[in-house]
C-alpha cells in the first residue's frame, strides 16, 4: 500500500486548501470526497426490508381466514426440500425397496415354471404318517428328493413341484415305506410288474399355455 | 431349488445315458436282473426304440424292490410295447420315420388300455402333432365308461375345431363332467353336449 501524499492529507484533515493541490491530487480529493459521502450516507433499505415493510402495510388475506384454510394453504404451498444422501446410502434404500417390493409382488411361493414347464401340486391325506415322499418319473424313481408337508398336523400332507410338461408316473411313500397311489390322480397305470400294482398317472400342462 | 436342480440333472443326463441306461442303472438296479435289463435295452437301441421308457421301469422297480425276475419281466413287456408302438405310429404315419416322441407316446397310450384302432384313428387326426394329450384324452374318456369310438370322434371333432395340445384334456373334462352332472344324462348325451360346445369347453384352474 503506498503512503497518502502529505499535501492530499492535509486537504482531507482540512488542514489545507484543496485548491491549492496539484492537478492529479485535486482529482484523488475529489474521488476520496465522494467515497466518503456515499459510506457515511444512511443506508438503503434491502430487497427483504423492504418486501417486508410492504407486507406489513398491506396484511394477507389469508390472516384474516380461519385456521383450517390457513392449515390447507400451508400444506398445499409448494417448498424446496434439499435432501443431502450419500451414494452408497441411496443405493442401499434402492435395494431395500427393491426387495420389499419384490417379497410383496413376487411369486409366493418361490415357483417359476419355464416354458416347457408346469407346476404340480400333490396333495394327500395320511392321518398320523411320519413322512410322506412322491417319487416318480420325473425323479428317477429317487427317494429323498420331494417330500410332502403337513404342518399344522391335519394329516393333509402337499408339496408343489416345478416339473417337465408332458406324462409323469408317481406314487406317494409313507414312512418310507408303504407305497400309495394318490387317490386324488384320477388317472392310474398298471406298472407292469405282475402285482396288479397301479401307478398314478400325471399330466403337467406347460405353464406357457395354463390359463 | 433343490428339486428343480435335481430335476434339471436328471433331464441332462439322461440324453447322454439313455443308450444303454447302464450309468443310470448301476448301483440302483440289483444286480442279479442288470444283465437281463442291459440286453433289453441293448436291443432296444439295435431296433432304434427309445430306451428311456425301459430304463424308467427298472428305477421304479428296482425302488420298489421288485424281485429280480418281475422286474425283468416288467421292463422286457416295456419292449414288446414299445415296438407294438412302432407298428401303430407306422401304419398311421407312413413313409416317415416317426417322429419323435410317438412311439413312447404310444406305448404309454397301450399301457392305459386304450385300444390299438383308437390310438391309430387319433394319430392319423394330426400325424404331425404330438400325440400324447390326444391319447390321454381318449384314455380318460374311457376311463370314464365312454364308448371309445365315440370318444375318439368328440376328439377329431375338436382337433377340427382348433383344439390343440392340453386343451384336448378339457374335452375329456368336460365330457365327464357333463356326465356326472346327473339327470338321468346317458355318456352319449353328455358326449353330444360337449360336442356343441366346441372348441369353447372350460380350460382348468390354475394350480
Amino acid at each position: 500500500m503506498s503512503p497518502i501524499d502529505p499535501r492530499l492529507q492535509e486537504a482531507l484533515d482540512g488542514e489545507r486548501d484543496p485548491g491549492e493541490l496539484p492537478m492529479d491530487q485535486r482529482e484523488a480529493y475529489d474521488r476520496l470526497i465522494a467515497a466518503t459521502q456515499v459510506l457515511t450516507a444512511a443506508p438503503q433499505l434491502s430487497v427483504a426490508a423492504r418486501v417486508m415493510a410492504e407486507i406489513q402495510q398491506n396484511p394477507a388475506p389469508a390472516l384474516a381466514q380461519g385456521p383450517m384454510r390457513r392449515v390447507m394453504r400451508w400444506l398445499g404451498r409448494p417448498r424446496a426440500v434439499t435432501l443431502r444422501l450419500r451414494p452408497v446410502w441411496t443405493l442401499a434404500l434402492a435395494a431395500g425397496l427393491a426387495t420389499i417390493i419384490l417379497l410383496l409382488w413376487g411369486p409366493g411361493d418361490g415357483l417359476t415354471p419355464g416354458r416347457a414347464e408346469g407346476i404340480a401340486n400333490f396333495v394327500g391325506h395320511f392321518p398320523g404318517a411320519r413322512s410322506v415322499e412322491v417319487v416318480g418319473s420325473f425323479n428317477d424313481w429317487s427317494r429323498g428328493v420331494l417330500h410332502l408337508n403337513d404342518d399344522d398336523g391335519d394329516g393333509i400332507w402337499h408339496a408343489k413341484a416345478v416339473l417337465p410338461a408332458g406324462q409323469h408316473e408317481y406314487m406317494f411313500v409313507v414312512d418310507g415305506e408303504r407305497w400309495v397311489p394318490d387317490p386324488l390322480a384320477g388317472r392310474y397305470v398298471d406298472d407292469g410288474f405282475g402285482a396288479g400294482q397301479q401307478n398314478a398317472l400325471l399330466i403337467v400342462r406347460p405353464a406357457a399355455v395354463q390359463p | 431349488m433343490m428339486l428343480r436342480l435335481a430335476l434339471a440333472l436328471a433331464l441332462v443326463a439322461a440324453p447322454v445315458a439313455s443308450q444303454t441306461g447302464g450309468p443310470r442303472l448301476a448301483g440302483r438296479v440289483p444286480a442279479a436282473a442288470l444283465p437281463a435289463i442291459d440286453s433289453i435295452i441293448a436291443t432296444a437301441v439295435a431296433e432304434s426304440l427309445p430306451t428311456e421308457p425301459l430304463v424308467q421301469k427298472a428305477l421304479e422297480g428296482s425302488a420298489k424292490n421288485v424281485p429280480a425276475d418281475r422286474l425283468v419281466n416288467g421292463v422286457r413287456r416295456g419292449l414288446l410295447q414299445l415296438r407294438a408302438a412302432r407298428v401303430i405310429v407306422a401304419r398311421a404315419v407312413p413313409g416317415q420315420s416317426p417322429p419323435e416322441g410317438h412311439v413312447a407316446a404310444v406305448s404309454a397310450a397301450l399301457a392305459r388300455g386304450l385300444p390299438a384302432p383308437i390310438v391309430e384313428r387319433l394319430l392319423t387326426v394330426a400325424p404331425n402333432e404330438p400325440p400324447g394329450p390326444a391319447l390321454h384324452a381318449a384314455a380318460d374318456l374311457i376311463a370314464h365308461h365312454f364308448d371309445p369310438d365315440s370318444a375318439a370322434d368328440l376328439l377329431a371333432d375338436a382337433h377340427t375345431k382348433g383344439l390343440r395340445g392340453v386343451r384336448l384334456l378339457d374335452v375329456a373334462v368336460a365330457a365327464d363332467h357333463e356326465l356326472q352332472r346327473g339327470g338321468g344324462r346317458t355318456p352319449s348325451e353328455a358326449l353330444a353336449h360337449v360336442r356343441a360346445l366346441l372348441p369353447n369347453v372350460p380350460a382348468p384352474n390354475r394350480p
